[in-house]
This record gives C-alpha cells, structure tokens and sequence, in this order.
C-alpha cells in the first residue's frame, strides 16, 4: 500500500493498484474523490474556498486551492486517466464551520454550494456525502477497489 | 494537592524562554527593527545563524551566488522574514513537544502556532494595522497554554469532550469547568511569568473571548479571527477539533469581509508553502519540527 498525503488545496488522481489517497484536517475545506470502479482510477482534491475570482493568480498557480478551479480539473484528470465520466462515483465530505459563526466565516456552507452547482452543471451526482457540523474529518480512497472511509472523532465509517 | 496547584506549580516549573527570543522581543518595542539590532542578538546562535544562512542560499530563491554573511543574508531574506524566522525557531526549539490531551504532535502545535502568526501578519498587512510585530508574535505563543494544561486535559478529556457535546459550548468553556481553568489562561499566566509586555499576555489569555478582555484591542481581535481562520481551515488540529466560538464583533471592529478573509486564506497557503520551501532543506530545522 502507498499512502499519497495531500494537503490543503492539492489535487492528486491514480491509476495505481494499491495507491491510497488521504487527506487530513477538512475543516471548511471540501474533500472531493472521483472514482470509476470499471476503470479502476480515481482522484481527491482537497480545496479551501469557493470561488477563484478572489485570487485568480492563485488559482493558476494552485488550481486545487478553490471550488471552481479544482473541481473541473479533478474531474478532467480521472477521465484522461481513463475513467468514464457517466460510470463516475463521486464522494464529498467537510465544509463544517466554527461555532456561532457569522456570514463572513460561512466559507465551508459555499464551498458546498458552489460544488452542488458544478456538479449539476456537468450532471454528476454525489453519490454520498458527510458535510457540515463542527468537526473535522479525514478522507481516504483506496485506489483497487473505491472503497471510501470518513474518520471523526466519532470513529471511521465507509462514506 | 488540589489541580489549580498542580497547574500553578507547573507553570513555574515550566522553562522559561530562551534569553535570545526574549531580547529579539525586546526589540520589538522599537517602531522600527533594523536588520543590524536583530543581527546583534542572533549572532551568537550559531544554530539559527546556520539556519539564516542556509535559507538565504535555498534553491527557492535561485541565485547562482553564495550567500556566507549574516548581513548579506538578511539583505537576500528581508528584515522582517528573518525576524519573524528567529523568534519562531528561538521560541520552538525548546517547547516543540507532543502535546497530550489534546493530540497535538509537536509538529501539528508548531504548524498552527506559525499559521496563526502569519495569518495574523497578512491581516494586519491587509487592514493596514501597525505593531503588526507584536501581533505576530502573539499569534505565535497564543496556544502556548496547551503545552501545560495538555496532561489534565488527557486525564479529564471525555468528560470535556461530553460538555461541549451535550451543552453546545465551546472546548475552552468546558476546559475551565472540569479543570477550573482554560488553555487560554494558563498560557496568558506563562506570559506573563516570562515578563511579556501585557499586550501580548492579554491576547494570549482572551484569544478564544476577545469579549471578556478588560480593554478591546486590535491585537485580540486580529490574533481570535486569524485562529479562527486556521482552526477552520485545518491547520494543526487537535482533538479540541473546531469546537470554538467566533466572535462576531471582533470580525465587524476589524471590518473583515469575506473577500478580505478568503484572499488572505489563500495568501497564508502559498506564504507557509514559501516556509517549507525555503527551509526543507536545513537539516537544524528538523530539530525544531519543520517551520
């Protein structure tokens, strides 16, 4: 087993039997996987903001840093690999928020919003999610087979 | 003896800070810092000085010429990076442990501490504020609390972790009601043992309440919104989670708005990715959990 770590705002995809994508730490940020069980290939993003317009800069640099950005190129990236776009099996987890937040911190409620939007465009549906509350979370894909597990404090469960 | 003894005595049994860090601190009540003072103090640490120099001559910054001076370094880095750099590793080198109780690794704490320093320095940056030094450093003792309370924490945990589960009330709030005190206090204690200026102590010690402190400041509410910031986006998590309150005064005193907090969220990534950079390949900094 390899373990890929991807940290904030990386985007990785695989077609390697035994690669395990991980990230840590989904506060606000919005863990996406991508995986086409036929195929056997799949890919993570784990973006912190909705919208690139912010920094576009950024974006360029750091495509995985936003929603909107990182999303589409995830997506692109499965399917050069070989996947197909109507077997795709997508997964979301994160977007939680500080307690008592205000409008200005709501960045995890539009980071989930603005997914809903571009998946709709592209007309994907998530397949499960785990999103929201005040705690975080790790999201790991096992490449061979899809499986997909969230842990919380709360313990690990597939997702 | 009862727990507020025990955590008395362990405060001043704590270590105290590196004479070094304390007199770069110093120097921070001067309006401005010159690279020629904060050379004065660190020159007779050869470990940072290595440190300095081996990231004035990074690969990140691609210059073909070798840089083997202090001064000439500091001229490649900027003043204020190589202040900002001293004083983090100076205070680290000594308190970068795993913290228990809260699951922090050393190197989780010492990630958030640094995140929450240059959070508070891009805000500061972006808000147009001044003593944007003392922020910084604020910023990067705030949870300096955890390296002392850590061990009640771990005894008591699950009866925390039960109160901010049942009551909805934020981790620091349950803390003081097991314990009967916070990790924000206990750190504004360690502070103040150290003789901090009281700026940075109260800041310590109202960084999750900005609401309660004595006097409002732009420190407090500059260093609760930037740890705010990191405690959301996931840098360096404990088992405390993101089970804090936001203060929303503190966020209409500064007049944060969402792009201002979004645009210096994606600033603080490529800034602590440049940390990484510049210093992943110093050997010394691995001993003082990588910056």
């Amino acid at each position: 087993m390899s373990l890929k770590v991807l940290g904030i705002s990386d985007l990785q995809v695989s077609k390697t039997p035994g690669d395990v994508l991980i990230t840590y730490s989904l506060g606000s940020c919005i863990g996406l996987t991508v995986y086409d069980p036929v195929a056997k290939v799949g890919g993570m993003v784990h973006y912190m903001l909705p919208l690139s317009k912010i920094a576009p800069e950024k974006a360029k640099a750091k495509p995985g840093m936003f929603a909107d950005t990182g999303v589409p190129l995830l997506l692109t990236k499965v399917l050069e690999l070989g996947g197909a776009k109507d077997r795709l099996i997508v997964k979301a987890a994160g977007g939680s928020q500080l307690m008592d937040q205000n409008k200005v911190f709501n960045i995890g409620e539009r980071n989930y919003l603005v997914l809903r939007k571009l998946l709709w465009k592209n007309n994907i549906l998530i397949k499960a999610e785990d999103v929201g509350g005040n705690y975080s979370r790790t999201l790991r894909l096992e490449i061979d087979t899809g499986y997909t597990t969230i842990k919380t404090r709360e313990g690990e469960s597939e997702l | 003896m009862s727990i507020e003894d025990k955590i008395i005595e362990k405060i001043s049994s704590f270590p105290t800070l590196p004479t070094m860090a304390s007199k770069l601190m110093g120097l921070l009540n001067d309006a401005e810092i010159s690279a020629s003072e904060i050379g004065r103090v660190i020159q007779y640490d050869p470990a940072l000085t290595a440190n300095l120099l081996k990231a004035a001559n990074s690969v990140y910054l691609g210059q073909s010429r070798t840089v083997d001076s202090l001064s000439e370094a500091f001229f490649r880095l900027g003043t204020k990076w190589v202040y900002q750099m001293s004083v983090s590793s100076l205070i680290y080198s000594n308190l970068n442990r795993p913290v228990s109780g809260y699951e922090l690794s050393g190197e989780a704490l010492w990630r958030h501490s640094v995140a929450v320093a240059q959070m508070s320095d891009i805000l500061c940056e972006q808000l147009k504020i001044r003593d944007a030094g003392i922020i910084f450093t604020a910023g990067l003792l705030h949870d300096i609390g955890k390296m002392i309370l850590g061990e009640f924490v771990s005894e008591s945990f699950d009866d925390i972790q039960a109160i901010v589960i049942n009551e909805k009330i934020p981790f620091e709030e349950a803390e003081k009601r097991v314990i009967g005190v916070d990790h924000a206090e206990v750190g504004g204690m360690t502070a103040e043992r150290w003789n901090f200026p009281p700026a940075i102590v109260e800041t310590i010690r109202w960084h999750h309440q900005p609401e309660k402190a004595a006097v409002q400041s732009e420190t407090i509410d500059i260093v609760h919104v930037a740890d705010a910031t990191c405690l959301i986006q996931g840098f360096g998590i404990g088992s405390d989670g993101i089970q804090y309150k936001l203060n929303n005064d503190s966020v209409d005193r500064l007049n944060i708005t969402s792009k201002i907090l979004e645009q210096a969220a994606s600033e603080l990534v490529t800034v602590l990715e440049d940390i990484d950079m510049m210093t992943s390949d110093i050997p010394a900094a691995e001993a003082v959990g990588r910056l």
